[in-house]
């Protein structure tokens, strides 16, 4: 992919160094004609003099600045050359000696040592060869075991060549983690991951392991259509072959979606009945919430005494046989189960207590508040959490290599989809420190950054959890894509910990924050106004940040997804069921299940549905019929008769 | 890297130098010069017509002298010299474009002051050698001001032959503006289309009252057209021309001197030229002290020139402290 220039070179312009402006070992000045097409984000050689094969020194340098100026001493002389009037001004015989002056920065010198100062010397435009130098890709571009991730092509002046992401670096384990960020519609925040995990999917070198993706899909349709084809232009599939990357659909896409408060249909935009029948539901009982309950809770309701009793519920009731003089024996395994061991403390005490305030050492109020937060999340996420069903998540332990597994979460409640968030991470996390999840690293792609680690407001759990990652999970092999509008409001280690980073468009105001300090004032022009399909990369090996431009996905987008396969209304209650029955058997007859749930509570048909969903069977309409149970006839009561009297009334009156 | 040839003769024996004389050694005022009128009777002030047409084409050529004492031979100087001459061609996108360009390099001295060796390094060294006679020998300051006309005279040299050079190829509407006489070359003052711009007035041409008309005159207003009466020079016709207003300033501020072909058709171009080159004071010169009569594009060309020629013969910022050890 590497492609070597045909003819020798042609110098685009010469190092100046004056006292004022000297040439440093980071930085150098340059001139070049007027008409160049060197800019801003420019990679330049500048080659010292004995260069090649005398071994002089040669250096790589981005252009962060330009300036122009003619020989004009002061405004005041052009107007008085104009006699005051601007017209005359363009009329002047002669045009006035200009001059075109670019600062760079230093990419990369060679040798490296003795660190000098940039010789004052001729400058080429690189090509292929020297911008694998200059950005050091040559290390991970080469040898018998690469580790090069296209992740661009760097463009100027007609020249294109690509851009590699190290995956050591950007997968783990030596550095992890990817951020971007930029302002909402311009800086196609989820266009570059799509394509960058398209690019990770068909480069990641085998012998570095099996990968995966979660995507959480916070809003919109971005993600749901990652198994479709989009429309490429000509241009685009240049690209992607200058790029090495095959164009085309993901091949293993897995889609989960909570229910809706039906428990039957699901919560998500990709509804369309071509495509609904491979969203997976995403179920979760008591169990799974409770290992999360720290999630349900605010600042507020962090102490001690909440905490010591949802453990209490966890390592004592759940799951367990329980038994207690106060309330009886129980068996804890759904809400419902927990919600009538909450009644029969309350009505314990309020019956038996002598006026005792508490039960087990946790006060009344205590249990109130777990009672009321745990319910809160059962009314809230509903369709997410069931009140008494079986669980259906994801395929823990059995992830497949290059597949993207989608979690919607666009419609839930915020509160769901923190559950969502911190629950999934968490098992992946678990799953990859027993080196028993299926593949050996796993991208997660969190977009609005903003919302879920904010820089400052309450420290959240899912704040935690998402700073845990961003330190320590490149070596579990854990990697964070993060995604914000503005990346000055995200948690600065959550930030300052991706090895990468990338930036769209950039809004004005926030490049005015300090962390964009580093900049120069050139480069943030071209941030703010950074056309759709360019960002700016910043990886371990690049000692500067580079602009790179990336072909569309070959996914087909949000808003056409919803175009070619528009949302369909939710189906009545036994269609539903019956879909979600052919989903896991295409043999089974839409109408036989339609008469098995005829007449059945809806509660008990979605029960057997979940547990169906969650064994899996061969045979999943005898699993369901037998789940459901057998038909009761009603019991309807019999026609009153009158007792016949022992005695015949006899017509006799009184 | 070879030697140079003034580190060869110090080699040889001669004692290093480096000063460039001050300016003070300025050229001699020359004499008064008749001229005789061909425009009208008596010198007029004419104002120029109005829609100057600016040539699409127009070469300018400006030459640069630099000098510097380099070595002592005893009390003889041994002086380096550079000089250079470049013609920048303007051409329908206005800018400016070097053409053709020329140098020289010089060794000014008394020869037979010289030891042996430094003359044979002299030789071998292929550097022109210009030999001042014994008779211009003695105080350093008469000995400069001979070297200084030698400079001179090797610049106008240089000047005189790429102008000719130049002229030759020059296209059937092209113009070529020289800095300075254009009366100095036959091919040259009988060109068509030649101009000579002319900064410096030492040279008197007009008494009494024509002078006063002459020094007065209002701006973009040219005099009367006369021929200057020298046997030093090529007959050329030529005329004043005011760029900028000269009230609050001196009397000479923007006043130029134009230099054209000694023919009919330059009495009826002078206007027309005289309104094309007012036209050329924009861009203005500046910082040039002398902007008010210098041409632009010939301010480029010093620019240029003054840009290629050798670094050490430019007056070094610092001052002449004595050497340190390295």
């Amino acid at each position: 992919m590497i492609q070597k220039p045909d003819a020798a070179p042609i110098p685009i312009g010469r190092v100046v160094a004056t006292e004022l402006k000297p040439a440093t070992p980071h930085q150098f000045h340059f001139w070049t004609a007027n008409e160049t097409t060197v800019g801003i984000g420019a990679i330049v050689k500048v080659e010292g003099a004995g260069s090649g094969e005398q071994g002089g020194r040669v250096v790589y340098g981005v252009v962060t600045d330009g300036f122009a100026y003619s020989d004009l001493a002061t405004p005041l002389h052009d107007v008085v050359g104009a006699e005051g009037d601007p017209a005359r001004a363009a009329d002047a015989p002669t045009v006035r000696q200009e001059i075109r002056l670019w600062t760079a920065a230093v990419l990369r010198q060679d040798p490296e040592e003795p660190l000098q100062p940039v010789p004052i010397a001729r400058v080429f435009v690189a090509n292929d060869a020297d911008i694998a130098r200059a950005l050091r890709m040559d290390a991970y571009l080469q040898g018998a075991q690469p580790t090069a991730i296209p992740m661009g092509l760097y463009t100027s002046g007609g020249l294109e060549s690509p851009v590699y992401l190290d995956a050591d670096f950007l997968l783990g384990p030596e550095a992890a983690h990817l951020n971007i960020s930029g302002v909402s519609g311009l800086a196609t925040k989820t266009s570059a991951v799509e394509f960058l995990l398209a690019s990770i999917f068909q480069h990641f070198p085998t012998h570095r392991g099996k990968v995966a993706a979660v995507c959480f899909n916070v809003k919109g349709s971005d993600l749901c259509f990652l198994d479709q084809a989009g429309a490429l232009d000509e241009e685009d599939r240049r690209r992607y072959a200058r790029l090495g990357v095959a164009a085309g659909p993901f091949e293993k896409v897995r889609y989960y979606a909570p229910l809706k408060a039906d428990g039957v249909n699901l919560n998500t935009l990709r509804t369309h009945p071509d495509l609904v029948a491979d969203v997976e539901p995403l179920v979760w009982g008591l169990g799974e919430v409770l290992d999360f309950a720290e999630v349900l809770l605010n600042r507020d309701d962090i102490d001690a005494k909440a905490d010591a009793f949802i453990d209490f519920l966890a390592d004592r009731v759940l799951n367990k046989d329980f038994d207690d003089p106060l309330v009886g024996r129980h068996r804890v395994q759904t809400f419902a189960d927990l919600e009538a061991l909450f009644r029969a403390i309350f009505d314990g005490l309020e019956l038996h207590g002598r006026g005792s305030d508490s039960w087990r050492t946790h006060h009344i109020a205590t249990i109130r508040k777990v009672r009321n937060r745990l319910s809160n999340v059962s009314t809230r996420c509903k369709g997410l959490v069931t009140d008494d069903g079986p669980s259906n998540d994801l395929p823990w332990g059995q992830l497949e290599d290059r597949a993207v597994y989608v979690i919607d979460i666009a419609n839930v409640d915020p509160l769901g989809q923190d559950l969502v968030f911190a629950r999934v991470v968490s098992k992946l996390r678990e799953h990859l420190e027993r080196r028993d999840l299926g593949v050996d690293a796993v991208v997660v792609f969190v977009d609005e950054l903003n919302k879920y680690a904010p820089g400052d407001g309450p420290d959240t759990y899912v704040r935690k959890m998402l700073l845990d990652i961003s330190e320590r999970g490149r070596y579990l092999g854990l990697v964070l894509f993060g995604a914000e509008q503005f990346r000055s409001q995200v948690h600065r280690r959550v930030v300052g910990n991706a090895a990468t980073q990338v930036f769209g468009r950039m809004d004005m105001d926030e490049l005015a924050t300090p962390g964009y300090q580093v900049l120069s004032p050139a480069t943030k022009i071209k941030l703010a106004t950074l056309p759709v399909g360019e960002l700016m990369v910043r990886h371990p090996h690049f000692t500067q940040p580079i602009f790179v431009r990336f072909p569309r996905p070959a996914v087909l987008r949000g808003r056409d997804g919803m175009e070619r396969f528009p949302l369909t209304p939710d189906l009545p209650f036994p269609d539903a069921v019956a879909r979600q029955l052919v989903r896991l058997d295409r043999a089974i007859r839409p109408n036989v299940v339609k008469d098995l749930v005829a007449d059945r509570t809806e509660d008990d048909v979605r029960r057997a549905l979940a547990a169906t969903r969650r064994a899996r069977p061969a045979d999943p309409l005898a699993y369901f019929r037998k789940a459901l149970g057998s038909r009761v006839a009603p019991d309807v009561p019999r026609e009153r008769r009158g007792v016949p009297p022992l005695k015949p009334i006899s017509e006799e009156p009184y | 890297m070879p030697r140079s040839w003034v580190d060869a003769i110090v080699a040889a024996g001669v004692v290093p130098a480096s000063y460039v004389p001050e300016a003070s050694l300025g050229r001699p005022d020359e004499d008064v010069v008749p001229a005789e009128l061909v425009e009208g009777d008596v010198l007029r002030a004419h104002a120029l017509p109005d829609g100057a047409i600016t040539p699409a084409a127009v070469c300018f050529l400006d030459g640069i002298q630099h000098w510097k004492v380099v070595g002592h031979a005893g009390a003889t100087p041994v002086v380096r010299a550079h000089v250079a001459a470049a013609v920048r061609r303007r051409g329908a996108d206005r800018r400016l474009r070097t053409a053709a360009e020329r140098s020289r390099e010089l060794a000014i001295t008394h020869v037979a002051a010289l030891p042996a060796a430094a003359r044979r390094e002299l030789e071998r060294s292929g550097v022109d050698v210009v030999d001042l006679p014994a008779s211009d020998l003695g105080q350093p300051s008469r000995f400069l001001r001979a070297a200084r006309v030698r400079v001179d005279r090797a610049r106008e040299a240089v000047e005189r032959e790429l102008a000719e050079a130049c002229i030759a190829c020059l296209g059937p509407a092209e113009w070529l503006v020289v800095d300075g006489l254009l009366s100095d070359s036959q091919v040259l003052a009988e060109h068509p289309r030649a101009l000579g711009v002319i900064k410096s007035h030492g040279t008197q041409y007009f008494t009494g009252a024509d002078l006063e008309r002459a020094l007065t005159l209002p701006a973009a207003h040219r005099t009367s057209v006369f021929l200057p009466q020298s046997h030093q020079h090529q007959p050329v016709y030529s005329w004043y021309l005011r760029l900028w207003p000269w009230e609050g300033n001196d009397l000479l501020y923007g006043l130029v001197r134009i230099e054209a072909r000694a023919h009919a058709a330059t009495l009826v171009a002078a206007g027309a030229i005289s309104a094309w080159l007012v036209r050329e004071r924009a861009p203005v010169s500046t910082p040039d002290a002398r902007f008010d009569r210098l041409l632009y594009p010939i301010h480029d060309v010093e620019t240029y020139l003054r840009s290629r020629a050798p670094r050490d013969l430019l007056p070094a910022p610092a001052s002449r402290l004595p050497r340190t050890g390295s």
